[in-house]
């Protein structure tokens, strides 16, 4: 049955521990406390103007619970 | 804290251009993706009654909303001339290798996050349901040739909300009256630190102030102290009776007045904070004096108030700030949780330090909270933009800070404080918690996939030479038990040794 699992081939068991705040990872995925006085504003406006102003008009969601 | 919990997140979709979606089919099939092959074991619906409530009956009907109504009369017009589309595809049922549950809830891809017991493990299972719907979403883009969105947020601004419940198993000798009384007040206050913020207030008939920033998603949809539904007139406590474990012994606390956190440090804070104080309940530590004297007006009182004060009043008439209200709450708990666990100390340190940065400024706490962070991303714009608070354009970056995709979500463009690693996230997605009845139910996926016949929460009845064999998982519940049974799966080369091994067979 494993074989068929193709769309989720990255599937495997992995050795975990439990994890603890700050716990593991390279540089790249350690925990960050960035420097809220100097968030990346204008990459972050970009992104927002990149929205569609439309967005929330068209977003139509039935009641869930 | 040594408990299991889990959350519930019902995620909101559509289509990048789409005027209009069948928010039922793209639900079905954008669960399809997560694997194409059939899907032999099945989720056992026998195990669920949504009508049982706390209070000792069983419900004749659960409130439904208005459009619902209609839209459920659609959907069995539409079932009848699609009589190959049977309640389970509807269900599209997938229960995932990690132990969590992943389906169509109603009209919304829904991830229940498996039941875990440590504070960080439950929030990567949360953001491990993230990364695993927003994959499905990628595929379910290529074949469609137009790009999924999913937002993990709880409201279309049309008056149509959706949940993120967070749960709790606790002990069943608890009086429910007793546990309405503590967790409702601390329930109406959580939401200074818990809410995800909102452009807009709302009814359930639509959006009827525009550009009224406040804390929550969800407030809006409350109205009545505690009832068993959860799909109109909701309650600020849920009666539904579902321990999905020995009900002699647990109750499950169901909690749906939550947000749908983006913010991992709030997702801990909010599970964290709650876990304590069924601690304190449990214990029967918490006085009535806690009480607040009209809770449905207050919860959204507090979420629309904008000078952040969020005065309120008590069962005994006195007035307390929302912040003095929550630390009545973590006075007790501090008093009588300290050093308990390391989980523990990490909500006690944290909670206190969230409550002094509301109180000198809550704009401290943008790297952390979502609502914080959400206003500082809309008044960037604002003034950035030279527009008003109610130009439509800020709902639309409301959303967007909910969408789920990491290149998109306004939300993954910030530096928020992190309380879990990606690789522990990466991790979450395909290994179950340790010492919990999920790792059973995930690792006996994993390993006898074939032999399964039905999945509960609580239960996995295998086949074995022919007979079914129900595995039950009450006992479960207990960590120590979980880990024997645990290291008799993981020592079973198939699901005869492990049966022999429970000494069920």
């Amino acid at each position: 049955m494993k074989d068929q699992i193709v769309y989720f081939p990255e599937r495997k068991e992995r050795p975990v521990k439990p994890i603890e705040p700050g716990d593991g990872g390279d540089e790249n995925n350690t925990p960050k406390r960035p420097d809220v006085n100097r968030p990346d504003t204008q990459e972050l406006l970009k992104r927002m103007r990149r929205v569609d102003k439309d967005q929330s008009r068209r977003y139509r969601q039935r009641t869930g619970e | 804290m040594h408990r299991l919990f889990g959350i519930e997140t019902e995620y909101g979709i559509t289509l990048e251009t789409a005027e209009q979606i069948d928010p039922v089919k793209e639900s079905i099939e954008l669960i399809k993706n997560y694997r194409r092959d059939p899907f032999l074991p099945l989720w056992d619906y026998d195990g669920e009654d949504p009508f049982r409530d706390e209070r000792g009956f069983r419900a004749k009907q659960l409130n439904n909303h208005p459009d619902e109504v209609e839209e459920e009369k659609k959907d069995r017009e539409r079932f009848a001339k699609e009589p190959g589309r049977s309640f389970r595809e509807i269900k599209s049922d997938r229960i995932l290798i990690n132990g969590a549950r992943l389906y169509n809830d109603h009209a919304h891809p829904e991830y229940s996050t498996p039941e875990c017991q440590n504070l960080f493990d439950l929030v990567a299972h949360d953001k491990a349901g993230e990364r695993i719907l927003q994959k499905c979403a990628e595929r379910r883009s290529e074949e469609l040739g137009e790009r999924v969105i999913l937002y993990k947020n709880n409201t279309d601004f049309y008056g149509h909300s959706y949940g993120c419940h967070d749960n709790y198993l606790m002990a069943r000798e608890v009086p429910f009256d007793y546990l309405k009384a503590c967790i409702l007040p601390f329930f109406v206050t959580r939401q200074i630190f818990a809410g995800a913020g909102k452009v807009g207030i709302e009814t359930e008939a639509g959006l009827v102030t525009p550009g009224h920033f406040q804390l929550t998603q969800r407030s809006d949809f409350f109205h009545v102290e505690a009832s068993v539904d959860t799909m109109h007139k909701r309650p600020i406590v849920n009666t539904r009776d579902e321990p999905h474990a020995d009900p002699a012994t647990y109750r499950r606390l169901h909690g749906i007045v939550g947000d749908a956190n983006m913010s991992e440090y709030a997702t801990a804070l909010k599970v964290g904070t709650t876990a304590l104080v069924i601690d304190l309940i449990e214990q029967r530590l918490i006085p009535k004096t806690f009480g607040i004297a009209n809770p449905i007006d207050t919860i959204k009182m507090i979420s629309h108030d904008q000078t952040y004060r969020w005065m309120l009043q008590k069962v005994d008439g006195k007035m307390i700030s929302a912040i003095d209200h929550q630390r009545e709450y973590l006075a007790l708990a501090q008093k009588h949780l300290t050093h308990q666990n390391g989980d523990t100390d990490w909500v006690l340190t944290q909670w206190e330090e969230t409550l002094n940065a509301l109180e000198n400024d809550p704009m401290m706490l943008t790297d952390r909270i979502d609502w914080v962070a959400k206003k500082w991303l809309l008044e960037t714009f604002v003034e950035s933009e030279d527009i008003e608070w109610d130009d439509p354009w800020l709902q639309s970056i409301d959303l967007e800070y909910h969408n789920i995709d990491l290149e998109e979500s306004l939300f993954y463009g910030l530096q928020m404080q992190r309380v879990v690693t990606d690789e522990q996230i990466q991790t979450a997605m395909h290994t179950p918690p340790l010492n919990t009845r999920a790792y059973f139910r995930g690792k006996s996926l994993n390993k006898f996939e074939d032999a399964i016949k039905t999945v509960q929460w609580d239960s996995i009845t295998f086949e074995i030479k022919g007979k079914p064999v129900t595995v039950n998982m009450n006992s479960l519940a207990n960590p120590e038990i979980a880990q024997k049974y645990n290291e008799a799966l993981d020592l079973s080369p198939n699901p005869q040794t492990l049966v022999e091994k429970l000494g069920l067979h």
